[in-house]
């Protein structure tokens, strides 16, 4: 199984993590969810509403408005839970595929453009940890990106940050970084290539 | 011209691309198994990324995404290669006619990022002019095409007969794009060549028309006369040739009309693009 497919990315071959497993898969919970199951469903939002909802409010950065579309995004993978391919990719990032589709959808949208921060933080993120042992995984995992990002050239980081993060185009990257033209998607590809390659994602 | 598309991929996986680029992109990883697992690849390395960002949404809204499904029926699974026959009564309508290749078909990527300063302006005055003039019913429902789920929406491009048609007019050097956004957030781009008479409607975010009715094209002269320029099937992204020779046009409009489409629009455009 790909590490996408589980809620909690753990670093290959580490042994579960303590505290409760979690016995159902979100390939398995989304299955179940398109057979009407709800209760199927609320186990996928509880799974997942964090990661999809931080995604998007981190591109939206208004809070009503992150809200709204994580509630469209749920709609959605609701509606298409049975079009998901596993074959094409883990169910965690099918399901912050759609969330970034819509975040992006969202801010490009010239009502929502005029009401959205126009600076861009730097890549410090409130993340919201307790004390359970599952923020021990997640913060785990947060520390294995931070590392991997570690790993790209400045520009790299930088222009996938913008990209992916802010939700800008790779023109609007471009004359935000001061590239030339047409370089910016280069460097989005590179960055997601060697984040790729060192965090050793497979399919 | 493959080698420079090829480069989208990683700003196609992050959702960095402007809505005729994602296009221009997505015909061509259709043919492309290269990029095709490439882009898979990266929309996973892309995720990860999420986890720096996480954050737990205001408790009140598990409620109302339950509430919300419990009225909504799941989508049944696509089974059959011929799920959208929409796609393909359409095709047959606005049938491909000739077009001569231009010397370079590659699009230099600075000619089509070039003209995208106007058109953002061109667009808003277009939108502006839209939301004062015309009754806009086209429906805040959007049918987005996912990124993964897409693959099934690229094979059937692939068979589209007028792609060659599409793919040159995207892709040529003195394409010039004029854009307007509906209501929900769909958006309507058309891309036009003179030097090949031709222009391609790229939508995104579309709802699908009223039961029993069809979307149908329209270029208009400088009298303001509407002629068919075929039909449109509606739903999410659509990249549609429009038929009939646009370089003299002054606009495109998509109006809603009965099965079959009109002979002249018989209700106020759902959206108008000027060509200025």
């Amino acid at each position: 199984m790909d590490p996408m497919s589980r809620f909690s990315v753990v670093p290959s071959g580490d042994e579960s993590p303590e505290g409760p497993a979690r016995p159902v898969s979100l390939e398995q919970l989304l299955r179940r969810a398109a057979t009407g199951d709800e209760t199927a469903f609320a186990e996928l939002y509880d799974a997942v509403s964090s990661r999809l909802f931080g995604l998007v409010r981190r591109v939206v950065r208004d809070p009503a408005q992150s809200e709204e579309v994580t509630q469209e995004v749920f709609l959605e993978i609701w509606r298409h839970s049975a079009r998901f391919d596993p074959s094409k990719g883990g169910a965690l990032s099918w399901m912050l595929t759609i969330a970034h589709r819509k975040a992006v959808d969202r801010v490009r949208s010239a009502e929502a453009a005029r009401h959205r921060d126009e600076g861009y933080g730097a890549s410090n993120q409130d993340v919201t940890h307790d004390s359970t042992a599952e923020a021990v995984v997640e913060r785990l995992d947060a520390e294995r990106v931070h590392r991997a990002l570690e790993t790209l050239t400045p520009v790299q980081r930088q222009a996938l940050e913008l990209a992916y993060l802010s939700g800008y185009t790779h023109t609007e990257v471009a004359t935000m970084l001061d590239l030339p033209l047409g370089t910016a998607k280069t460097r989005i590809r590179d960055g997601l290539i060697r984040l790729r390659d060192t965090l050793g994602v497979t399919l | 011209m493959s080698e420079d598309i090829h480069a989208l991929s990683g700003a196609y996986a992050v959702d960095a691309l402007d809505d005729v680029e994602r296009a221009r992109f997505e015909r061509h990883l259709a043919g492309c198994t290269a990029c095709q697992a490439e882009v898979e690849s990266l929309v996973a390395a892309a995720s990860e990324l999420s986890v720096l960002t996480e954050a737990a949404p205001p408790a009140s809204l598990r409620a109302k995404v339950l509430a919300e499904i419990a009225t909504v029926r799941p989508l049944p699974p696509l089974t059959a290669p011929q799920h959208d026959s929409a796609d393909e009564d359409a095709t047959s309508s606005t049938p491909p006619e000739p077009v001569q290749a231009p010397a370079a078909t590659a699009a230099p990527a600075t000619q089509v990022e070039h003209a995208d300063d106007l058109t953002e302006r061109r667009r808003s005055r277009s939108a502006r002019g839209l939301a004062r003039g015309w009754r806009v019913v086209v429906a805040a429902a959007t049918v987005a095409v996912l990124a993964i789920g897409g693959f099934t929406v690229w094979k059937q491009i692939d068979k589209d007969p007028s792609r060659a048609i599409a793919d040159q007019v995207l892709a040529a050097p003195d394409a010039t794009r004029y854009g307007a956004r509906l209501a929900g957030g769909a958006t309507a781009t058309v891309v036009r060549s003179n030097a090949l008479q031709k222009a391609v409607i790229v939508t995104s975010g579309m709802s699908q028309p009223p039961s029993g009715k069809v979307f149908q094209l329209w270029l208009q002269d400088a009298t303001g006369h509407m002629t068919s320029a075929g039909l449109m099937p509606g739903g999410g992204d659509q990249v549609v040739v429009l038929s009939g020779d646009a370089s003299h046009s002054k606009g495109a409009g998509i109006t809603v009309e009965p099965e079959g489409g009109s002979d002249q629009p018989t209700s106020d455009p759902v959206a108008f693009i000027a060509f200025a």
